[in-house]
């Protein structure tokens, strides 16, 4: 007969930013008999997950299950909505394009037995009709997040949310405290071993030692837990991921748009996420660019300069010590990503959530999921520097993984090979490799599409847009009308 | 750069050599989905006759068909087919014991926790209901009922739906479709079959009667001979035997015993194998799948004739395969699709789905101009290779995940060395009952759950949230889902009821 696991008795987490707060979070809602105290400092600039405005429209699911109400975002974080990052530059000139978030609009996907049998999964072609409705409702300005329970004509649409990061932590303590989590403020001075590659206790300078069961390791690039464990390895990514200093700005006035923008210029790429609260701009650029050339691009001053060496742990979990966001992986903010990886990896740990006594074969079956977690964010990012002005700028970098064969099928026949863990659906990827400036090839079924079919669909389409139009208010107002009614 | 053709616009020649069910597969879906970029042909030989693999099917034949266009009850009144919501094992695990594994789910993730931990800490308090109880699927098929699931996300859309059809029917309801959207059809035995003297690619077919059938991709679909894969082309079969000996079956067709008709196949342990009964409208489809180095072919026949329950409509009929596949599906300007590439028993009537899958691809990856891209090439043999890997596995945990020690075939599948690959997903779902996960190719968690749970193969701890909670209100949750399946179920009509009600609207229509 099964027996339940013996619950962990203790989690400790380490970190002080947005990340470790939203952990500590789920651990005490998935294991409410666990004690989980969180060892915090001020997280460094070059914490991205800890200073991220933004996420993915997964964030949004796991905020739900975490009773953190869009709302509440909205009303008490500086939230906003995105529906699309508009890309330029990164092809030939006067290329750009346009990614949103979701899959098709094929309703037979979308059944439950599909999703969990795979049915009808599969979509080798990724063709979108006809642009998306999220596009045209950022190009009209127009939106308000959708009645969760009723059919409306924008109820189709993902989105992600944007926030500031200082007041989305003061509001995520709100409710970590609300959950008994308890806090230590202090910097971890001493890893105190146990048996094996397990950790016994952290010596906080100056507080003494917190034993725990678990170590969740959120302590930003330095891995201060991970990278004290024996057998710890960093899996280079330096041959493929060229920005190698991270310029990010002083946040300007506020801005009000559903669209961010991915950007590559004349010295690296400028990303521009819409908060309001100011106008979040971050510059990477690769070896060789100097400083003043750097902040001449930047166009406003800058707040921090990172170096990057991007890579990850090619095991991030050791022992009992469990690393996220960027003490597992590091890379450039060049997009949503951080923690929208952290998050997804947050709430695998939740999924294959361990007791007492760990298995190795769950943590082996962690780390395997994990890593291809990050390597999916890996990928991606090298799609960007495998576009054709980034490679002049760049210079020819490796493809990890089978980011060429990916290009290489999407170009000659606008397929796209399916690939577990990524952070795009098929259909999101596919955007974005247009947006970046690669010409999709007709798949061998499209050559003789019914042109009826088509226009029906053109049509279909058409009609949808028309009732988006007409169902959503103008963002800025609806926007201005919410923050008074809270 | 393979292919004999230079890149013209004039369609490519597609030649498919075999007239079994993956030839006729294979030459329609390519003249219906490629209509002008290929030019289909087809030869097949009246003297040979067809294996007609797989009388069950699974959900995804349903997109095959959708997708050629054709009309879904046309079709199953042509192949007398009838709906199936799953399989039914039974003896596997232990003998008199059995289970569904259906085409749907069991349960609910609830807070991120998948059902099975929580029906195994019910299961340890002694208030789980047996797992099924928790499945429409599996509910509806022992309740011998039917109807199409909701295409929507409430209870109803949680499960799918196959065929059970007459295999020797399918293939000529295929033959016919196909001849009448183009494909050209050459009724003869191939001889010889001429390559080109530098690159290998095989150039033409030549039969018997002198005829030279010219082409620029040839697809292999002469069944477990693989003419082309095999024997001309030399590729390398990695023989799977060690791992699933049945290489035998013994089928006989029988009348129906009872009035209902099952909406599921049934899969009996047996002492060398395993026997199927598949119930088609007109008849039940009889089996015994066994392996020939524990008990002889003149056994097996005498076996499947006692087992069977209704009348014998003919003889048993002894076919023979050997479990493996070639180490590449395409080599050179020749693709092999059905047995011709690879062969896994029917224990979950996968085999029509590998033929659909190594269709869908090579229709992905088609040389629309002729030319074969290598990387083209490489990709088809990379996903051709994980989908048989993956049913691979699956089906050798049948044999594994077992207690019986009652003749020699179930101790050597009991206690054999399984492939890494499955050793370490067992060994998991053993320490901590959870599921290697992934998204690609066959069976799911749910498919893994079925056979673990249904064979006995309980792991030794589950996740701990389930037992967080007030076990009574745990167990009022899971009765309240069982009360929502049997709803469903009570509202579904019987299966027999719903096919005649289908073939009523087609005469209608008609």
């Amino acid at each position: 007969m099964s027996i339940p696991r013996e619950p962990l008795r203790r989690i400790a987490i380490v970190g002080g930013g947005q990340l470790s707060v939203l952990a500590a979070i789920a651990f005490r809602r998935a294991l409410p008999v666990c004690e989980v105290v969180l060892v915090g400092q001020q997280p460094s600039p070059a914490s991205f997950a800890d200073w991220s405005p933004t996420a993915l429209p997964f964030t949004n699911k796991l905020h739900d299950r975490l009773g953190i109400v869009e709302s509440e975002l909205i009303l008490k974080a500086g939230g906003s909505y995105r529906l699309v990052s508009r890309f330029a530059g990164w092809g030939a000139a006067e290329q750009g394009g346009v990614l949103s978030y979701g899959e098709t609009l094929d309703p037979s996907l979308k059944t439950a037995f599909a999703r969990e049998w795979g049915g009808y999964r599969r979509n080798p072609t990724g063709l979108r009709q006809a642009g998306s409705l999220a596009e045209v409702l950022a190009d009209a300005g127009r939106f308000a997040p959708p009645p969760p329970d009723a059919a409306t004509p924008i109820s189709d649409i993902d989105y992600a949310l944007r926030w500031n990061p200082t007041a989305y932590r003061d509001l995520l303590i709100g409710h970590a405290q609300a959950l008994q989590v308890q806090y230590v403020e202090g910097r971890v001075d001493a890893v105190v071993p146990g048996e094996g590659d397990m950790v016994r206790a952290i010596s906080i300078a100056g507080q003494g030692q917190i034993e725990g069961d678990l170590f969740v390791d959120c302590s930003g690039p330095a891995a201060t837990l991970l990278a004290s464990q024996p057998g710890f390895e960093n899996s280079d990514w330096s041959d493929s991921l060229p920005t190698r200093t991270v310029y990010l700005g002083e946040t300007g006035a506020p801005v009000i748009a559903l669209e961010d923008r991915v950007l590559l210029g004349k010295t690296g790429w400028t990303t521009q996420v819409a908060g309001r609260d100011g106008l979040y701009t971050a510059l990477g650029v690769g070896e060789g660019v100097s400083r003043e050339i750097a902040l001449a691009t930047l166009g406003v001053p800058a707040a921090a300069a990172i170096t990057m060496s991007p890579g990850c742990a090619a095991r991030p979990w050791i022992g009992n010590v469990v690393a996220l966001g960027d003490a597992a992986a590091r890379f450039e903010p060049l997009g949503p990503y951080h923690l929208d990886l952290a998050h997804r990896q947050l709430d695998l740990l939740l999924e294959m959530l361990p007791g007492c006594s760990i298995e190795p074969l769950e943590r082996a079956e962690y780390n395997r999921r994990s890593v291809l977690m990050m390597e999916g964010v890996r990928d991606i990012l090298a799609l960007h520097f495998a576009s054709q002005s980034a490679r002049e700028m760049f210079g020819e970098q490796t493809m990890p993984g089978r980011t060429g064969e990916v290009i290489d099928q999407f170009q000659r026949r606008g397929r796209l090979p399916f690939r577990e863990e990524s952070p795009h659906l098929s259909q999101e990827q596919f955007a974005l490799l247009v947006a970046l400036g690669f010409k999709p090839g007709l798949p061998p079924v499209a050559r003789h599409s019914d042109g009826a079919e088509e226009e029906q669909a053109r049509a279909q389409f058409a009609a949808a847009s028309q009732a988006a139009l007409e169902f959503a208010p103008p963002y800025q107002q609806w926007l201005i009308s919410a923050l008074q009614a809270g | 750069m393979g292919g004999v053709k230079d890149g013209s616009d004039q369609p490519v020649r597609v030649v498919v050599l075999g007239g079994g069910t993956a030839g006729w597969m294979t030459a329609a879906g390519i003249a219906r989905l490629l209509p002008e970029t290929a030019q289909v042909q087809l030869v097949e030989s009246e003297d040979i006759g067809i294996v007609g693999v797989g009388e069950a099917t699974l959900p995804h034949i349903r997109g095959f068909v959708e997708k050629l266009g054709i009309d879904e009850a046309a079709f199953m009144k042509a192949t007398h087919a009838t709906y199936k919501l799953g399989i039914d094992f039974r003896d596997f695990g232990r003998i008199g014991e059995s289970y569904i594994h259906p085409f749907g789910s069991f349960g609910e993730e609830l807070n991120g926790v998948g059902f099975h931990h929580y029906w195994l800490e019910l299961e340890r308090q002694g208030l789980a209901r047996p797992l099924g109880e928790y499945s429409l699927a599996v509910t509806a098929a022992l309740a011998n009922r039917f109807t199409p699931p909701s295409q929507d996300d409430s209870l109803s859309s949680t499960y799918g739906y196959a065929y059970q059809f007459d295999a020797t029917l399918f293939g000529p309801f295929m033959r016919e479709f196909g001849m009448s959207i183009g494909v050209e059809r050459h009724e003869g035995k191939v001889t010889s079959v001429d390559r080109d003297g530098e690159s290998g690619d095989v150039l033409a077919l030549k039969l018997e009667d002198g005829r030279r059938i010219e082409g620029d991709l040839f697809i292999d679909c002469s069944g477990f001979r693989s003419l082309l894969l095999g024997q001309e082309l030399d590729v390398e079969w990695e023989d799977w035997t060690h791992w699933l000996p049945c290489d035998r079956a013994a089928a006989m067709p029988c009348t129906h015993a009872t009035d209902d008709i099952r909406p599921y196949t049934t899969a009996t342990a047996m002492p060398a194998g395993w026997r199927w009964q598949i119930p088609l409208q007109h008849r039940m489809g009889n089996g015994y799948v066994f392996s020939s180095a524990h008990i002889s072919e003149d056994e097996a026949c005498e076996m499947i004739r006692e087992a069977a329950e209704g009348e014998p409509l003919a003889d048993p009929r002894i076919l023979r395969f050997r479990p493996g596949r070639r180490s590449r599906s395409w080599s050179h300007n020749v693709i092999g699709v059905g047995l011709a590439s690879g062969f896994l028993e029917p224990l979950e009537s996968t085999s029509i789905y590998l033929a659909q899958m190594a269709i869908t691809y090579l229709i992905e990856l088609f040389p629309e101009d002729g030319r074969i891209d290598p990387r083209d090439r490489d990709e088809f043999n990379r996903l051709v290779d994980m989908e048989y890997d993956r049913v691979r596995d699956f089906l050798i945990l049948h044999y594994n995940a077992t207690t019986r020690d009652d003749s020699e075939f179930w101790n050597h599948v009991r206690t054999m060395t399984v492939p890494d690959s499955l050793a370490d997903k067992l060994e998991l779902w053993r320490r901590a009952g959870r599921i290697e996960k992934y998204s690609d190719g066959l069976f799911y968690d749910a498919s893994w759950i079925a056979v673990y749970v249904g064979q006995g193969l309980l792991p030794q701890q589950h996740d701990v949230r389930p037992a967080l909670g007030n076990p009574q209100q745990l167990a009022g949750a899971a009765e309240k889902l069982h009360e929502a399946v049997k709803r469903e179920v009570a509202a579904m009509p019987g299966h027999r009821e719903y096919l005649q009600a289908e073939a009523a609207r087609l005469a209608a229509a008609a």
